[in-house]
């Protein structure tokens, strides 16, 4: 008889809440005790199961009970750092995390993890881009453990119809580690009796992408370039930024005209001039990229008349199909949520009318925002949304159209005056374009950040060499999109000496008490003012 | 339920000679049925909820024992029923999440435990310690000590719980003393197996039922029984209860052949122990560890004589207890001073944390320091050491590749439930009117804590927001809000809370999370659950109540409606009203709802019938990638991805396909005037010709006036 296992096969299971750790774990019992292999596992259900991180452990003793006699292997009931055989991970950052906790190791450990990202909260909420890196992962498991099985399981998933765990499940028998012959996985599975043939399915690619005999095709760009090439850009701009421009040439023209494309043409070569003749060949262009990125984006502010456009296009309506995955002979009704105010009125008339709408709401106290649903795929609603898009020859005199124009003139003013005093300054300028963006509050509040750094950080009233000015920028920019309150941007202004703003006040709307008069109380204060 | 428990409610009908597969908690009902119970009860939580939902499943199984079943309203409720082992030969079980629960049911037990039992008395408490606890880190161990319960802490693996179980109910009857069983989260969890026995047919039961009273006045807790009883429990319980433990062998002894060592550990810290004595090169796969073992399966009482006779003759020994304060250690070296063995050095919380769950990481680094510091002859340090680098240097490795720490993920509201919103609401008027004071409760709830709300300042118990906010009201210079959920409603809130509140004519605002279930312990029933099983239609219902006790402020809004809910929620703070007022917030709990409603949508499709799917998304081409929706929704559904315009470098917020069409993110960018982003897409699934015929001509139309 060959010698015992001097230890059990120690696997670990990282899933989210409700993903299908607890049928993966019982598919292995299931196994294990088919084999008579002494088997045991545990988990932390509790409530991680509403959608946190949570982890399945499994010690399997790969030796038929039979020939134990009356020994009992003991098993662990927790993990171990440095002690796990097999290391499955249902999402990247699990992956990570496991790494994070010790639990691979290059000693022992094989680890199995799917490549897709299920973003965090934290992540989700961040004003600008709070993505953690996923390379960094990747790297760090290839490093690290003995054998890194890594690719997108829920994209399998998906294919098979099923969930993640069948896939995983399958590369996990893929991987060689386990004691448990591929057929008798499949039996576990079919007598688990749900979901039987589609969980076969995931289970087999699972399988093939783990041995090798499959691979997954390098993922499809996800950047939809869409414009063509352009005669004007080609022979004026450099081709680094050729790319960028011709998109936004094309966006300027679908936003407006021919006049506003070439109108977008002429900002974007005067700041490649200036760039070419402060030798930023050098460093790819990146002033006159990046200012042709956000400048598009800024000529294309998203008016009514523009959401109204895009709203209604063929294009939209079939990405929405796609999008809710609606099979070829059902109608799709899609319901706008819109919400539109004075403001949004207003920015769309004349100038002058506008303005005086604007200070008759504002006096009154008045946004008169107007929640609405909006039946794009009806008649009625449909022809609202395209008798607005079709106010777009209107734009040119609008209220909104003056105030950007502006606006952006003096932003191009500024980094045409920063650059000869370096480019990584009027860089720096540039990229406050970032925080245009967005609707009603949220618009009001990045273009209040772009001004106020315009007006302490850009101007020059400050005493601070070039390169204090760009770093000053730069973080005054990240705190901008750190914090939607703005104090993180008044601290960084404050510690490069700019005085802050107070906090933005907040009405007082609470009532105390007001009926009930209390003897020798002193008089009600302002916490009594009624609600205004 | 969240769970149906059909399959193991035939494990529970298993015999002699058969052998049950199952989870830990299980393997525990099914040993109460073994050993005869007339009842059980208690109060869901993890991680004993299993033991009663599998019990509410097997009604027949129950019925055909005679065994009583009582969902009980909380865990006073629980330890009170166990009174009915006091004066008669009844064994009886009771369940529940320690050690809030214990907390909850103390008054009964002390009562209890005075009074003294005759009929075995087994209380059942998962130990929600360490990983995955949601609760206060505390020991069940004192409460144990101070009412004089015994403890019972069985190694981790089911024949040994099983057997615990069993020789619980027969020491609860040789000591008149009630019993309880500890399970830390991961034992109650462990998949493992047992050789089962028949059940047993309980001697009283609701076939064989008591026929007259018993009186006797010295089970009264009341003086002089109560002196009377306190005497008994230390003359004639105690010596009773150790007697017991050391004749049947409860506690284990492990030898080994390092002599001059010994390791001290509770039950349920054996396979961690024997696991890092493994990975030191110590002992081998099963359990033949080098330095004998004493294992605690009982953990109070000690029995001193058999601590003595173990530490006798050893330079060093290890007592492995987790948790704080180190009551056991404590006594250990107590029962050596007393017994004069002065020659063994007891380590623990020395070389141990003193506080924290004893992982296998903590229990191996202990291990080590224990043996450098004992540094036993002939044993190679050198060695041990050097396996334990190995095993821990992969962690500093990663944590340089990796760069820094992984963001968090804590539990959160699932996909579309109902209480989301409200918080959506609380922090619309906290943007445009500053922050308030919330006083908070348990329940799923309080995941509002959580990013991206971070909504609620205290919390202080189950059902106890509105009575943790009574000194809060009076002495803040704005209304305060109260957050109570309607399991919280009927464990005690209505008394402690409202009835509180309504007798001292308080004015707060309290906001109920009507729900319909106790959803974070499994979605169990409760009086006002909307879909009772036939047997429990109770017409309860939280309104009736509060106006029962006089409540005259209350307001029902749908959750989802989140300006409806903020225009209430501002109402109510601004009301010149004096007085307790309520909002009701009410929708079903999406998980259970999405329970009961999936099987019959699937049914529907099968049979072709037209079931509109509705769902969410955002338009790509719009959003401006500020996430503001994300910020006021943290629904797991809405999320970002990469934006398809090259433009653009932010990503965009995206509604993936987990999305049950709640409403929501909708309401919210309304409520909130975010973005003309959001859309519902109502797909027509098997249309009629109707169905068909509108979408032609719509389409014929559009097509005509549409751009590409």
């Amino acid at each position: 008889m060959s010698p015992l296992p001097e230890r059990p096969l120690t696997v670990l299971i990282a899933a989210l809440g409700g993903e299908g750790g607890g049928v993966l774990a019982d598919w292995l019992v299931a196994a294990a005790t088919r084999l008579h292999f002494p088997v045991q596992s545990t988990s932390i259900p509790g409530v991680a199961q509403r959608t946190g991180a949570t982890t399945y452990y499994l010690e399997i003793y790969p030796v038929n009970r039979s020939e134990l006699g009356d020994k009992q292997p003991v098993l662990a009931l927790t993990p171990s750092p440095g002690n796990v055989d097999l290391m499955v991970a249902s999402e990247l950052i699990e992956a990570g995390r496991a790494m994070q906790n010790g639990f691979v190791s290059p000693e022992r450990t094989t680890l199995v993890a799917s490549t897709h990202r299920i973003y965090t909260t934290l992540e989700k909420m961040q004003m600008g881009d709070g993505r953690i890196d996923g390379e960094r992962i990747m790297r760090a498991a290839d490093a690290l453990a003995r054998k890194a099985l890594l690719f997108d399981m829920a994209a399998l998933a998906q294919q098979s119809g099923t969930v993640i765990s069948a896939v995983l499940f399958g590369a996990m028998a893929g991987s060689g580690v386990l004691p448990l012959a591929r057929a008798v996985c499949e039996e576990v599975i079919r007598a688990s009796g749900k979901g039987v043939e589609a969980s076969l399915r995931g289970f087999e690619l699972g399988w093939r992408h783990a041995t090798g005999e499959a691979q997954q095709p390098s993922p499809e760009a996800i950047k939809r370039w869409a414009a063509h090439p352009h005669e004007r850009v080609r022979a004026t701009l450099p081709g680094e930024v050729q790319r960028i421009a011709e998109e936004g040439a094309a966006r300027t023209l679908d936003f407006q005209n021919a006049r506003y494309a070439a109108l977008y043409l002429d900002r974007v070569e005067a700041v490649a001039k200036l760039d070419r003749e402060q030798g930023g060949g050098a460093g790819g262009y990146r002033l006159t990229l990046e200012t042709a990125r956000f400048l598009a984006l800024w000529m294309c502010y998203e008016d009514v008349i523009r959401v109204a456009d895009l709203k209604t296009r063929r294009s939209r309506v079939e990405r929405v199909r796609a999008e809710v995955q609606a099979k070829a002979n059902e109608p799709v009704h899609i319901v706008e949520y819109l919400k539109p105010g004075v403001e949004e009125i207003a920015a769309i008339l004349p100038a002058r009318l506008g303005h005086a709408l604007e200070s008759w709401a504002k006096q009154r106290g008045l946004r008169l925002q107007k929640g609405m649903y909006i039946r794009t795929t009806g008649i009625v609603g449909f022809l609202l949304m395209r008798f607005l898009a079709t106010l777009r020859p209107l734009r040119r005199s609008s209220l909104r159209y003056g105030i950007e124009q502006q606006t952006i003139e003096r932003w191009l003013e500024a980094i045409h005056a920063a650059a000869p005093l370096g480019l990584g300054l009027a860089l720096e300028i540039a990229l406050l374009g970032r925080l245009i963006k967005g609707y009603g509050d949220t618009y009001a509040r990045g273009r209040g950040n772009f001004l106020r750094i315009m007006d302490t950080l850009v101007a020059p009233t400050l005493p601070m060499s070039e390169s204090e000015r760009r770093e000053a920028i730069r973080n005054a920019r990240e705190a901008a999109l750190a914090d939607p309150e703005g104090r993180k941007l008044e601290g960084s202004l404050s510690s490069v000496g700019v005085t802050p703003l107070p906090p933005r006040a907040k009405p007082l709307q609470f009532m105390r008490k007001p009926t009930i008069a209390r003897p020798g109380a002193p008089a009600a204060g302002a916490g009594s003012a009624p609600r205004s | 339920m969240e769970r149906s428990f059909t399959e193991e409610v035939k494990s529970l009908r298993l015999g002699t000679g058969d052998e049950f597969v199952g989870e830990g908690i299980l393997a525990v009902t099914k040993a109460l049925l073994q050993s005869g119970v007339s009842y059980v009860g208690g109060y869901q939580g993890a991680p004993i909820s299993h033991l009663i939902d599998v019990l509410s499943d097997a009604k027949d199984l129950l019925d055909e024992l005679g065994v009583h079943l009582e969902t009980n309203a909380s865990e006073a409720a629980a330890a009170a029923m166990l009174g009915a082992s006091i004066n008669y030969p009844i064994r009886g079980a009771v369940a529940w999440k320690s050690t809030v629960g214990t907390n909850v049911a103390s008054d009964a037990l002390a009562n209890l435990s005075s009074a003294g039992v005759r009929g075995g008395a087994l209380i059942v408490i998962g130990e929600d310690y360490g990983e995955g606890s949601s609760i206060m880190q505390e020991r069940s161990h004192a409460f144990a000590m101070k009412s004089q319960i015994w403890l019972l802490d069985p190694r981790p693996n089911l024949a040994t719980i099983v057997s615990m179980v069993e020789h619980g109910f027969q020491l609860s009857e040789a000591s008149s003393t009630p019993v309880m069983l500890e399970l830390r989260i991961r034992a109650c969890h462990v998949h493992g197996s047992f050789q089962t026995r028949d059940n047993q047919r309980p001697a009283v039961s609701t076939y064989a039922q008591v026929q007259a009273p018993e009186f006797d006045y010295g089970r009264i807790v009341l003086p002089p029984s109560s002196y009377v009883q306190e005497k008994h429990k230390v003359e004639v319980r105690w010596p009773n209860a150790i007697a017991y433990v050391r004749d049947h062998h409860l506690n284990e002894v492990f030898p080994g052949d390092i002599t001059e060592l010994g390791i001290l550990c509770q039950g349920g810290m054996y396979n961690a122990t024997i696991r890092s004595l493994q990975q030191l090169g110590l002992a081998d796969a099963f359990g033949h560890s080098r330095i004998p073992i004493y294992c605690m399966n009982v953990t109070y009482p000690l029995i001193p004589e058999e601590i003595t006779t173990f530490c006798a003759g050893r330079t060093h020994v290890l007592v492995i207890e987790e948790g704080q304060p180190a009551f056991i250690e404590e006594a250990i070296l107590a029962a050596l001073r007393r017994a004069d063995i002065n020659g063994s050095i007891v380590h623990g919380k020395d070389v141990l944390p003193m506080a924290g769950e004893y992982t296998g990481e903590t229990v191996l680094a202990g291990m080590l320091r224990f043996v450098q510091a004992a540094a036993p002859t002939g044993l190679n340090l050198d060695d041990i050491q050097s396996r334990y680098s190995r095993l821990t240097a992969p962690k500093a490795r990663a944590s340089e590749l990796l760069g820094g720490p992984v963001p968090t993920r804590p539990p959160g509201f699932c996909v579309g439930c109902p209480e989301r919103p409200v918080f959506s609401a609380m922090k619309l008027i906290e943007r445009d009117s500053g922050a308030f004071h919330i006083s908070a409760d348990i329940g799923c709830h309080l995941f509002s804590t959580l990013p991206p709300f971070n909504i609620g300042n205290t919390v202080l118990g189950y059902g106890l927001g509105l009575a943790s906010n009574a000194a809060i009201d009076p002495l803040f210079g704005r209304r305060t809000v109260t957050v109570m959920g309607d399991g919280g409603f009927w464990h005690n809130g209505l008394t402690s809370g409202i009835a509180n509140s309504m007798f001292n004519r308080d004015d707060g605002i309290l906001v109920i999370m009507n729900n319909g279930y106790t959803s974070a312990t499994g979605t169990q029933h409760i009086p006002s659950s909307p879909h009772q099983p036939d047997n429990k239609m109770t017409g309860m219902s939280l309104r009736k109540a509060l106006e029962g006790v006089g409540v005259k402020w209350v307001k029902t809004v749908t959750t989802y409606k989140v300006s409806q809910m903020k225009e209430t929620l501002a109402e109510a703070m601004s009301s010149t009203y004096a007085g307790l007022k309520v909002i009701i917030a009410e929708s079903e709990c999406q998980l259970e709802k999405q329970r009961r409603l999936r099987p019959l949508v699937n049914a529907l499709l099968a049979r072709g019938q037209r079931v509109i799917r509705t769902r969410f998304g955002v338009d790509e081409d719009t959003c401006s990638g500020d996430h503001s929706c994300i910020r006021l929704s943290g629904c797991p559904s809405l999320t970002i991805r990469e934006s398809s315009d090259p433009l653009k470098v932010d990503p965009v917020a995206h509604v993936n396909n987990g999305c049950v069409g709640c409403s929501l993110c909708g309401e919210v960018a309304h409520a909130a005037v975010l973005c003309p982003s959001f859309y519902r897409a109502e797909v027509v699934q098997n249309p009629g010709w109707w169905d068909r015929l509108q979408w032609l001509l719509n389409r014929a139309v559009i097509s005509v006036l549409q751009r590409a």
